[in-house]
C-alpha cells in the first residue's frame, strides 16, 4: 500500500472513528455487562469500533546499569508516544527480562510505565524459570488473561511452559533458567501452553460468537516454525482447533525477534521485532518470504529492531504496520499489511 | 650479504620452495593411511576445539563482552555468520577481511570485549564451531548483502555439554 492511499485510509478510520459513536456507546455498556452479544443484536452485525493497538517485542534488559537495551526500549516507549493517534494498549510480547531477576523486571516495568497508553504484557521463557513466574507476576500481573475492546475479543497465553526437568536432577533455580538461555538448549525440550490454559481457553470462548474478532498473544508462534530454536507452541494444534469456531483469529507473537507471517486456517500469526536484537531466520523456506526483512547492519545497533502496530477497522479486520529503527523492511511490506 | 647474493637468493627462492613442497607432498601422499586409532584422536581433538568454541559462543570467556552478550545473542547455531564467504569485503573495514577478523569485530564492538589474538587456541576454537555448523555449504566467497538462514545442524540437538556462565553479567 502506498503513503497516499494509507493517508487517505486514516482519514476514513477517522470519519468511521466519529460515525460510530453512538455503537461505541452502546457497545461499552455492552461489555460492561458482559452481555457483548446485545451490541449485534441492536445493529444487525457486531459492532467493532475502529482503534490500534501497538506492540513491543522482547526487550531482553539485564542487570547492567544504562545497558544499551535500556535505550532501546526507551526508543520503542517514545516511538509509541509519538504516535498521533494513539494506541488504547501496548502489549509487551514477553522477555522482558534476559535472566527473570527481579531488578530486570522492575526496570522494565519502569521503562514501559512511561507509555502514555495502558500495558499488557506475556511472559516469555527468560521471565520465568529463575522463580517460575514470581517477579514477572508481581510486575505484570496474571500470565493468563482475556478482554473485550471495542468489539474484539483480546487474550494472554503463556506458552513458554515445559515439562519439569529441574525437580528429580535437583536443580537450583538458577542451573534451571540457565538452561533456557541459549535458543538451542538442549535439555528442557519443546513449550507449550499445557492443559491448565487449554481449559482455561476452552470456558473463556465458550460464549463468545463466532464472528467475534479473536486476538490472541502468546510468546511463541502458534504453527511449527523452528521447534529446534522454539519457534514453536508444543501444543498450537489444540489452541487452533479451541480458537477453530472464530471466522476471524489473529495471533501476534515475539521470540523470533524478526519479521514473520503465517496464515493456517482462520489464524493469521505475525512475528515482531525485538527491541534487543534481531534473530537470523532459521533454515527453513518461510510461508510468505516478503514477508523476510533485510539482514540486519552489525554496525548499527538498531538495525532490525523496532515496534509494530495495528489498526483495527469497523469490520473486525486488521491492518498492521512495522515500525523498524532502521531501514529494515523490504518494500513489500514497508507500508504494512493486512493481517 | 652482498647485493648480487641476495639477488640470487631471490631468485632461487621460488624453486626452491616448489621442491620442498614437492618433497613434502610426496612424503604426504606416500604415507601408510592413518590407523583407526590416530584418526580417532584426530576427530577427538577437533570435537574438543569445536565444543571449546561452542562454549565461548555462549559467553564462557569473560572477556570477549563488557555488557553480557555472547556471539549467540545474535547467532544461535552460528546462523547468520557465513563463515564460507569469507574472505569477502566489509565496509566497517574498508577491505576484504578473514572470518576472524570478523569474529574480532564483533566482539570489540556489539559485545565491547577485548579482541582475540588471532592465532590463539581460542579464535581457532571460535572458528571451528561455526565452520563444524556450515559442513557441505559451497564456498562462496564474496559479499553478502541479504540476509541468509542459518546451516541445519546435522546434530538434533546440539552439542553436549554445558555452556558456562551464558551472557551473564553479574
Amino acid at each position: 500500500m502506498t503513503d497516499r492511499s494509507e493517508s487517505q485510509r486514516r482519514k476514513f478510520l477517522g470519519l468511521t472513528g466519529k460515525a460510530g459513536l453512538s455503537t461505541f456507546f452502546a457497545q461499552a455498556v455492552g461489555v460492561n455487562l458482559g452481555i457483548v452479544d446485545v451490541v449485534s443484536a441492536q445493529t444487525g452485525r457486531r459492532a467493532v469500533t475502529p482503534f490500534r493497538f501497538a506492540i513491543i517485542g522482547d526487550p531482553h534488559l539485564y542487570s547492567q546499569k544504562d545497558h544499551v537495551f535500556d535505550r532501546h526500549l526507551e526508543d520503542a516507549v517514545a516511538q509509541i508516544n509519538a504516535m498521533t493517534t494513539q494506541p488504547d494498549f501496548v502489549l509487551v510480547t514477553g522477555d522482558i527480562s534476559h535472566h527473570g531477576e527481579v531488578d530486570q523486571l522492575v526496570k522494565g516495568k519502569r521503562i514501559l510505565s512511561k507509555l502514555k497508553a495502558p500495558l499488557r504484557a506475556i511472559p516469555g521463557e527468560h521471565d520465568w524459570y529463575l522463580d517460575m513466574g514470581a517477579a514477572y507476576r508481581a510486575n505484570f500481573g496474571a500470565e493468563t488473561w482475556s478482554f473485550n475492546q471495542k468489539g474484539v475479543h483480546f487474550i494472554g497465553l503463556n506458552s513458554i511452559l515445559t515439562p519439569d526437568f529441574w525437580t528429580e536432577a535437583k536443580l537450583t533455580p538458577e542451573q534451571r533458567r540457565d538452561w533456557f538461555m541459549p535458543l538451542n538448549s538442549p535439555v528442557p525440550g519443546l513449550w507449550g501452553v499445557h492443559e491448565k490454559q487449554l481449559d482455561w481457553l476452552r470456558k473463556d470462548v465458550a460464549n463468545i460468537a463466532p464472528d467475534v474478532p479473536v486476538v490472541v498473544f502468546t510468546h511463541s508462534p502458534l504453527w511449527d516454525y523452528y521447534p529446534r530454536w522454539n519457534f514453536q507452541v508444543s501444543d498450537s494444534v489444540q489452541v487452533r482447533d479451541i480458537l477453530g469456531k472464530f471466522t476471524n483469529v489473529m495471533g501476534f507473537h515475539g521470540h523470533v525477534h524478526h519479521t514473520v507471517y503465517n496464515k493456517i486456517g482462520n489464524l493469521a500469526s505475525v512475528g515482531v521485532m525485538s527491541t534487543a536484537w534481531p534473530w537470523p531466520y532459521p533454515p527453513v523456506e518461510l510461508p510468505y518470504p516478503e514477508f523476510q526483512q533485510n539482514r540486519a547492519d552489525p554496525s548499527n545497533t538498531q538495525d532490525g529492531l523496532g515496534t509494530a502496530y495495528v489498526s483495527v477497522d469497523d469490520k473486525g479486520g486488521a491492518f498492521a504496520r512495522y515500525q523498524p529503527f532502521a531501514d529494515s523492511l523490504q518494500p513489500t511490506i514497508k507500508n504494512g499489511f493486512k493481517v | 650479504m652482498t647485493p648480487r647474493n641476495k639477488k640470487l637468493i631471490k631468485v632461487l627462492s621460488v624453486p626452491m620452495a616448489a621442491l620442498t613442497l614437492f618433497a613434502a607432498t610426496t612424503q604426504v601422499t606416500a604415507r601408510e593411511p592413518f590407523t583407526p586409532a590416530e584418526l580417532k584422536g584426530m576427530e577427538d581433538k577437533l570435537v574438543a576445539s569445536v565444543q571449546r568454541g561452542y562454549d565461548m559462543w555462549y559467553g564462557a570467556r569473560a572477556d570477549m563482552a563488557n555488557n553480557g552478550l555472547a556471539c549467540a545473542n545474535c547467532h544461535p547455531d552460528a546462523a547468520a555468520t557465513n563463515p564460507q564467504t569469507f574472505p569477502k569485503f566489509l565496509p566497517m573495514f574498508n577491505k576484504v577481511v578473514t572470518y576472524r577478523s570478523m569474529v574480532n569485530w564483533c566482539i570489540e564492538n556489539p559485545q565491547g570485549g577485548k579482541a582475540m589474538d588471532v592465532n590463539s587456541d581460542d579464535m581457532t576454537a571460535l572458528e571451528a564451531y561455526s565452520f563444524y555448523l556450515h559442513r557441505g555449504k559451497p564456498i562462496e566467497t564474496g559479499l553478502v548483502t541479504r540476509q541468509t538462514a542459518g546451516a541445519e545442524p546435522k546434530s538434533a540437538r546440539g552439542f553436549a555439554g554445558k555452556a558456562t556462565g551464558i551472557g551473564f553479567d553479574k
